[in-house]
């Protein structure tokens, strides 16, 4: 009687199970190996997502060898008392099941300059902090990044002091509301942990002519020199710009 | 409107990605618990005082580095345990923030500010402990749990039942055993209790390893799908409302306390790396803010209610809510009106 209904029942629930174990394995796996785990997480957190992978793979391995091997019973009483679901049980597999799917398909964007607007670019310089781990004050000014620029104005805020200095960053394109036609702001999301907390930084361009061939969310390689203007009603440094080149999007767009 | 969908579908993908590894280090150190540990003695080590049950039981999260992902389904099994509620609800509320690895990682994002890292745990503490006192004012948590649990608890002891009543519990019908310690246990009582987990030690190593494989995949299903849920409706949240709406809010020390619970529980990060995501409003926003996001995020977001209500109703939950957050926000206030 309990083998029958085991024989009828057990195995779809089962099987179940581990094509949505396998699925997850497989998106963790393929974001880790087509580097589409840059636009997820922060480096210091993927090899978590990596290990996670494996661990996943494991368990489906020595599941499907039991389920292969197990014509003796599981003591499907022992291992089920304790059935809490909120969820029905096949119910959450499909689920797990149908995201990983969809996973699998979908390739993950990097955020654009309307995320950067909305989530407040013209904040930015207040916004970052330094972090002792990243900052150095002996870097060259042509060395810094755009994040390393903000973060270097943020700890002595003074546009005069940054007159003449030499520039190179790359970044994607703003166009800030209320700016002249001729800037444009070169930004970068800075991520702490994951997509979930990236937040826009950028410095203000001045370019030689009309913005309007450089645009929105196209990337950008920037040299030029500092300069002090007001722009916004706000005194800042600006980057006068000597040469501005299009660049193709890097497959890691953010800066940490 | 593209844009939006796909930012919705990035930040998605991301929590999960995120939230995956540490979800899957919550089942298994829970199901290693539920096989190598034994729980009943842990349980029966805990202080029967109310205040000091909730103490320890805020501490016992010491000895079980998981996130709030991980948290909720070893305080399901400790009450099944028959953990009394201080311990339980103490360990559910700290357990995310007082362990090894969210001290490490606090500690990384806000080495120049030390005094984050202390009154993290600080507040943490003070907090479980009080809402674990709070609660141990309810001698039987069944009517608060969900039905699904209950079903799987024993009766409560005769002693707890009795409370206020005749003092002996030799005085109640029924039958009862007496154990070698002189203890009293009634035998309806006897008939359900461990009966979820016979006792793992005398186990087979083989027998254990399947059992384990079983939880894993059994807890991996059940609080994964819960996990994509959540992670879905934060991912719309924080797609839909402007977060600029969110940090215009953040600079008077009530709104910026306000704001930042507002974000802790709408953006659901897990506890392992919510200092990191706390440093990036460092600047803009006050320390007491700061502290508020980091203590009452781990204990009740978006994203663990729907784990919560696993375990809890949700009148259970309204309550673990409000206390937590009228806490967080007297305790985070304190700091910014004497100390910021």
């Amino acid at each position: 009687m309990a083998n029958r209904r085991r024989s009828r029942y057990v195995p779809w629930a089962d099987i179940l199970d581990l094509l949505a174990l396998l699925a997850w394995a497989l998106v963790l796996l393929k974001y880790w190996l087509t580097g589409q785990l840059n636009i997820l997480l922060h480096p210091d957190y993927m090899w978590l997502s990596n290990a996670a992978s494996l661990f996943l793979l494991l368990v489906v391995f020595l599941r499907s060898f039991r389920l292969v091997q197990s014509t003796r019973a599981i003591p499907a009483a022992i291992a089920n008392p304790r059935h809490f679901t909120l969820l029905p049980p096949s119910f959450s597999s499909l689920i797990l099941l149908a995201v990983a799917v969809f996973g699998l398909t979908y390739t993950p964007r990097p955020f654009a300059s309307d995320t950067a607007l909305q989530r407040g670019i013209t904040d930015t310089l207040t916004m970052t902090r330094s972090q002792p781990r990243q900052f150095r004050l002996d870097n060259q000014p042509e060395d810094r990044s755009v994040v390393d620029w903000v973060r270097t104005i943020n700890v002595y805020p003074e546009p005069d002091a940054y007159t003449d200095q030499a520039v190179d960053v790359s970044g994607f394109v703003i166009y800030p509301p209320d700016w002249p036609d001729n800037y444009l702001m070169v930004s970068r999301f800075v991520l702490t942990c994951c997509a979930a907390d990236a937040y826009p930084v950028g410095l203000p361009v001045k370019l030689s002519g009309d913005r309007a061939a450089y645009a929105p969310d196209s990337w950008i390689d920037v040299n030029g020199k500092m300069i002090t203007e007001t722009l916004a009603d706000r005194r800042q440094v600006v980057i006068e710009s000597t040469s501005l080149t299009e660049i193709p999007e890097p497959e890691n767009p953010y800066e940490y | 409107m593209p844009n939006q969908l796909n930012n919705a579908l990035t930040l998605f993908f991301s929590l999960l990605v995120e939230a995956i590894p540490f979800l899957l280090l919550g089942v298994t150190f829970s199901s290693i618990l539920l096989l190598f540990v034994n729980e009943q003695r842990l349980v029966a080590a805990m202080p029967r005082n109310p205040l000091l049950g909730a103490l320890a039981g805020s501490l016992v999260g010491f000895l079980f580095p998981v996130c709030e992902c991980g948290n909720v389904p070893v305080a399901r099994r400790l009450l099944m345990q028959q953990a009394p509620a201080s311990v339980a609800v103490g360990f559910l509320l700290a357990a995310p923030t007082i362990n090894p690895i969210v001290i490490w990682a606090t500690w990384t994002a806000f080495r120049d500010q030390p005094e984050i890292v202390v009154l993290r745990v600080l507040f943490s503490l003070i907090i479980a402990t009080l809402i674990g006192w709070v609660f141990s004012v309810q001698k039987d948590l069944r009517p608060l749990l969900q039905p699904s649990l209950t079903r799987l608890m024993p009766e409560p002891q005769p002693q707890l039942a009795m409370a206020g009543g005749v003092s002996s519990p030799l005085l109640r019908s029924g039958t009862y055993l007496m154990q070698g310690s002189g203890q009293i246990v009634s035998l309806e009582a006897t008939a359900t209790y461990g009966l979820p987990l016979p006792n793992p030690v005398k186990k087979p190593w083989s027998a254990k390893l399947r059992l384990l494989l079983e939880n894993i995949i059994q807890e991996f299903r059940e609080l994964g799908a819960i996990l994509v849920l959540g992670s879905a409706i934060a991912a719309f949240v924080q797609v839909a409302i402007p977060r600029e709406v969110v940090l215009s809010l953040g600079q008077g020390p009530v709104t910026s306390i306000v704001a930042m619970m507002v974000l802790a529980w709408v953006v659901s990060i897990c506890s392992t790396v919510d200092s990191f995501f706390a440093l990036s409003f460092a600047s803009t926003f006050t320390s007491g803010s700061l502290l508020a996001f980091l203590v009452f995020g781990p204990m009740i977001d978006l994203k663990n209610i729907s784990l919560l209500l696993t375990v809890f109703k949700p009148r259970a939950i309204l309550y673990l809510f409000g206390l937590a957050a009228q806490l967080t926000f007297v305790l985070t206030l304190l700091i910014n009106l004497y100390l910021g």
